[in-house]
Order: C-alpha cells, then structure tokens, then sequence
C-alpha cells in the first residue's frame, strides 16, 4: 500500500513540475509574412469608448505597414482594481504586451522589474519633440528614476472656470498673475442685494478631499514645492490659501465642500471661479451658456497645475518590444491619438493633434492645451494614498478653521508625505 | 372584542415588521427596474422619479444588440452547468466515501478541505493564474470551471456528508444482500435519496459560480467573459451607464429566481437535511 502510495505522489510530483517548468510558448516570429501579435489591455468608462478602442485597433491592423496585429482586451476599471489586475496576470506570466496605464502603478510595477524602458524607443522616434517634454518629466518621476517607463496617451489639466458677467460686473480683466488671480477673488466677492450679507464670493474652495489638487497651484503660485513642505515659499501659499477663507472671499462651506459643492456653488451663481477639469465643461455650458469661460491658472514665482493621467506601457515580458512601440506610439501621436481624445474629450499629448481646429475650437480644450507644461502629479509614495484621503483634508481644515497656523499645517502635511 | 383585539395585535407585532422588512428586501430589486426602464433624461436628472414618467426598454434593447450581453450570458450559463455537474460528481463520491469508509488520513483530509476554504481567494490568484497558463486553458471556461471547484468540491464534501453519515448503512446492506455490488447500491439507493441535498448544494454551487467575479475577470478575456465582469465594465473610472448597468441586473437575476422557484420546496429539504441527528 505504502508503495502504491509513494508510485502516485512521485507521479503527481513529476506532472506539477512539468506543468510549473513548461517553457512558454514562443509566439516571436521574424518572418515579415506572419503576423506579429500584440495583445493590448485597456479600460473604458462606456460602451462608446470600447467601440472607438476597437475602431483605432482595426485601423491600425489595416493601415499599419508592419503586419503588426493587433488585439484589445477590455477589463472592468473596478474603482482601480484594473491594476491590481494587470499585476497578477503579469506576475503571473501571462499579461498582456501592452496596457492602459494609470501612473500610480508605476512604481510597483517598476519594482517587480514588469514593465520595459522606454528610453532607446522614444529617443529614436521621430515624433518624441511632438509630445511637450514637460510630460516625459512626469513620467520620469513617476518612475522614481531617470527613465521613462510610461508612454503619454492622453491628460485632464485642471484650469479655472469663470463667469465673464461677473468679471465685467466688478470691471476686471482675466487675471495673468497669480498676485492678480488672489485680487479678483477679493473683488469678485459681493453683496449684491446689499442685505450685509456676502452672496457672491470670489473663488469655489475645494477643502474636502481632492481639494489638494487646486490647493498645489498655491504653493507654486509663491515659489514652493512638493519635494519640501515646509519651505518659507510653500508655507506662503499655504498662508493665501488660509486667507482665502478668513477673509470670506470663498463660501464659508469651503472646508467641506468636495466636487459637488463647487461645481453646483459655481453653477448657481455662488462663486465666481473655481477650479476644475474640461470634465465638467458640458455641464458648466448647459447650465450657463454663453456666461462660463476659463484660464489656466496663472502664474507667480512658478506655476503648476494638476494633471489627471492616462498613458500606455510595454511590458518586459514583451516579445515584440519593436512591434509594441509603434503601436503605443500610434495612440500617442498617431491617429489613434485623434480617434480617442475626440471620442473622450480628454486632452491630447500630440502637440500636432492639439493643434488641429477640432481641438483648437473648443475653449476648454484650448485652455487645457495652454495648461499642459505646467501640468503635473503629486508625488508618488507609499503615503500618498492616505495623505491624499485623510491627512490633507484634516490638517486644511483644521489650518482653515484657525486651529494650525500655516507653518504647522505645512510641517504636518510634510510628515504625512515624506515621515519627517 | 377579543378576536378583533387579537388581530390588531397580529396586525401590529407581524403584518407590519414583515411589510417594512419587505420593503427594505425588496426595493434595490424594484429601484434596480425602475431605473433600467427610465429613459436617459429622467434617469440622469436632478428630480428624483419613483416611477418613470415615461418608460422605455431601450436599455434592454442596447444591452443585448449593442453590447452583445447574450455572450457573458451564455459563458456564465456554460460555467455554471459544468461547475455544478463536475462538483456535484466528484463531492457525492468523496462524501460517500467519507462517511462509509474508515480510512488513514480520512479525518485529515476532510480538515484539509476545511482549511482550502479558509484562504483568502486573491492569495490563489496568482498561482492558479500561473497553472492555468501553463496548463493552456487560460481564458477558456475549463479555467473558470476547475478555479471554482478549488473552493465549491470542498464545501460540498462536508455538505453532503452531514446528509449521508445521517443515511442508515442498512440501506446499502439490504441491496447489497440483495445482490447488488457497491456500485450499484450507491447509484440505484443512495443517490435517489440523496436528491433534496443534491439540489440544495446544486444551487449554491450554481449561484457561487454565476456571481463570482475575482477568478472571472483573471481567468477570461473577450471571449470567455462572463456576467459579472460584464456588468463591472459598465462601470468606468468618470462614470457609470446606469441604464445599461441595472438592465443587466435585471436580466441576471431572473435565471436565478427562476432555479430558486422550482428547486424551492428541495433546497429546504436539502439544507436541513443532515441538520438533526436522530
């Protein structure tokens, strides 16, 4: 019986092996006549998108020179559960050549050596000057390295909304300095039916979570940066965001007012800016017409706005790294760069793209485009998450409250980010 | 007097909390089919409807021509039917062994099948990921079908094995003294009594492998997707299509009410089979 037993375990032992040592299949082929396949994940928000995907992707297999074939495999974006997707599949041998691309994920990617340098690709493509090099930048430090890992696809710069009336009311021009930008908020604040009362206040505060995307603008408006916190500069542009609220000219909800509030403040008529992405531009225009415009935030002794991502990688595991560049590069400069941020209306990388009337047209767009060298992210750390979601949020609002003075808002925020 | 006191009282302590606990279960199912048929304007408008002004069935129109939701349908429908038949097959030969044959490590392989189940099924992932590629059946429903069975076969054994150590083992020696061999007298006398507890773990298996949605979207890809990860591809990053998203629900649902309906009077028969000792 022992015996028996032994014969079937040394049996099964040897067919777990040779399913674990299995080579993979080698699916390279050199020969120009075969087609070199190239399997794409992405994630689309409605059923419009994953049928334009599907429309770049036929495109490309029948326009593209090389045989190159490709085939788009779409996965739920589940709250961002698309990446931890993406990381079992590749941890597990069997992801996909290429991926829609959050930056986020880069550094655990990075880190499990997943994901193929791009560098020799995109200093070699003759297109790399048609993509602002402010954006290799970002995806530099993304990467936390010297190199790029992620290819631009597509952005959302946040920019601010204004209503015209309101600025020809109080007689101001658009503001093209971030001094001028803090003096409209105080002009543009009134009484209108002089009942004592503020009905109008100059700026829409976003002081709830998300809040610290338009609060960075301020930072950098006076000098400051996101490497240190506690600088003399970042701490002054935390000082005007502080004074904002003090001195009334946001809503005094400011504290806890997230995307709903702004938007819905502007939108009636509460506030006269505020600041959001060409995302809400519909919505701005149905409900305003004529009397919303914008301008991208201006500039003081720097300038920075956010940016919302979306780019592509090449896997390591990749066998056809050649043929996955000119595809990623087709999304990015190509037409499929023009197929999918009209589609979508999101922002172009193609500087050849943002130039065309389609985008040109449009003034959101337009301002987006003017936005997009001072564009950027927060950094990217194993903090971040939960400075983003609760330390942010806490310290400004006990900073706006009068609680923390903005030296210690600013020392609290570089804790939670860097730990000291 | 008294009567009419007493059917107050009935009214008070039972009609009423099972109204408000009616209510409370069934209105996601109602608001879920109200919203599938609202059209896109009152669906996405600032007043809130209770009843559409104006029905329409669109959703369910797009859903099955433009998003081709018969697909998702029919794999789920394919891994949920093979599921439920490999499971139901290899867990009522376990069970049937466990419970009739006293053998070394038969106690430690029914705490092995608990302990399966005791792991969380995102740290399998991986592993199972890598397996299946290997095996070349990624993508394909026999992945979905033997991940699923790592966690329903197990369940199962112990399921059924509560009925079948309650079942008297003269059953078997009756047919067996009658002739029959071992074989026969599992197939032709225990199976037969076996059918109210074979159609309760059925339907858990079958609901388990229709919902489940952390394997489904590892293991398939366009072709092989199913319901689950369907539906969740209605629901992007900036928004979610609503009409698309409940009318699904709807539809998902209904082969589960349909099972639940038939199969009703067996599974409470089957779940608390095993239950009582005596």
């Amino acid at each position: 019986m022992k015996k028996v037993t032994v014969f079937f375990l040394v049996i099964a032992l040897c067919l777990m092996m040779s399913v674990g040592c299995k080579k993979k299949d080698d699916t390279s082929s050199g020969a120009t006549n075969t087609p070199i396949d190239i399997t794409h994940w992405y994630w689309a928000d409605n059923p419009d998108y994953s049928a334009k995907m599907q429309q770049i992707v036929k495109d490309f297999n029948e326009n593209n020179d090389q045989n190159i074939k490709v085939t788009a495999q779409e996965y739920p974006w589940d709250g961002g559960g698309y990446s931890e997707t993406l990381f079992t599949a590749a941890m597990g041998g069997g992801g996909p050549d290429t991926a829609a691309w959050k930056l986020t994920s880069t550094p655990l990617f990075k880190a499990n050596n997943l994901l193929a340098n791009l560098d020799g690709y995109i200093n070699d493509w003759t297109d790399k000057e048609d993509i602002e090099e402010n954006l290799y930048n970002v995806m530099r430090n993304a990467s936390g390295t010297d190199n790029i890992y992620v290819m631009p696809w597509n952005t959302q710069v946040l920019y601010v909304y204004y209503r015209p009336s309101m600025f020809k009311a109080v007689n101001i021009a658009v503001p093209t300095t971030y001094d001028e930008f803090l003096e409209a908020c105080r002009k543009l604040t009134r009484d209108t039916d002089k009942n004592g009362k503020t009905d109008v206040y100059g700026f829409g505060m976003r002081g709830a979570k998300g809040g610290q995307e338009p609060w960075g603008s301020f930072i950098y408006g006076r000098g400051g940066d996101f490497t240190n916190f506690s600088t003399p500069q970042a701490i002054a542009g935390m000082q005007d965001f502080i004074n904002l609220y003090k001195n009334g000219y946001v809503p005094p909800t400011a504290p806890t007012d997230g995307f709903n509030e702004i938007i819905a403040n502007f939108k009636s008529g509460k506030t006269a800016m505020t600041i959001h992405h060409i995302g809400s531009s519909s919505g701005m225009v149905e409900a305003l017409g004529e009397d919303v415009d914008a301008f991208p935030f201006p500039k003081g002794t720097s300038q920075w706005t956010s940016m919302g991502d979306t780019e592509n990688v090449i896997f390591e595991a990749c066998d056809n790294k050649d043929a996955a560049f000119e595809w990623v590069a087709y999304l990015a400069t190509g037409k499929g760069q023009e197929e999918w941020c009209k589609t979508t209306g999101n922002v172009p990388v193609s500087k050849r793209v943002q130039a065309m009337p389609e985008f040109q047209n449009n003034k959101f767009m337009k301002v987006s485009i003017q936005g997009a060298p001072s564009a950027g992210i927060f950094p990217i750390l194993d903090t971040t998450t939960e400075w983003i979601n609760t330390i942010w949020p806490n310290t400004t609002a006990a900073a706006l409250a009068g609680q923390k003075t903005a030296e210690q808002a600013m020392a609290d925020l570089q804790k939670g980010l860097y730990g000291s | 007097m008294k009567g009419r006191k007493n059917s107050f009282y009935r009214v008070l302590n039972l009609h009423i909390p099972l109204i408000i606990l009616l209510i409370f279960l069934l209105f996601p199912f109602y608001w879920t089919f109200v919203t599938s048929i609202k059209p896109e304007r009152e669906l996405y408008g600032s007043v809130v409807t209770y009843w559409p002004r104006q029905t329409t069935f669109k959703a369910y129109k797009d859903l099955f021509f433009d998003y081709n939701f018969l697909k998702p349908m029919g794999n789920s429908l394919l891994v949920a039917l093979l599921t439920t038949s490999l499971t139901l097959s290899v867990a009522s030969l376990a069970s049937y062994s466990f419970s009739r044959f006293r053998f070394r490590g038969r106690r430690a392989f029914m705490i092995l099948f608990l302990t399966n189940n005791m792991f969380p099924t995102v740290l399998l992932l991986i592993p199972l990921y890598a397996i299946m590629r290997n095996l070349g059946i990624l993508y394909t429903p026999t992945a979905l079908v033997l991940s699923y069975t790592t966690f329903t076969i197990p369940f199962s054994v112990w399921l059924l094995n509560g009925y079948l150590s309650d079942l008297p083992l003269s059953l078997e020696e009756a047919a067996m003294v009658d002739g029959a061999n071992r074989p026969q007298a599992f197939i032709r006398i225990i199976l037969p009594v076996l059918i109210p507890c074979l159609i309760a773990t059925g339907v858990y298996i079958f609901m388990t492998s229709w919902n489940e949605y952390t394997f489904a979207v590892m293991f398939t890809n366009e072709e092989s997707r199913t319901i689950p990860v369907a539906l969740k591809n209605l629901i992007g990053q900036l928004g979610v299509q609503w009409d698309l998203l409940t009318a699904g629900g709807i539809i998902t649902i209904i082969p589960v009410c349909v099972m639940f309906f038939f199969a009703q009077r067996r599974l409470v028969e089957g779940l608390t089979a095993g239950a009582v000792k005596g």
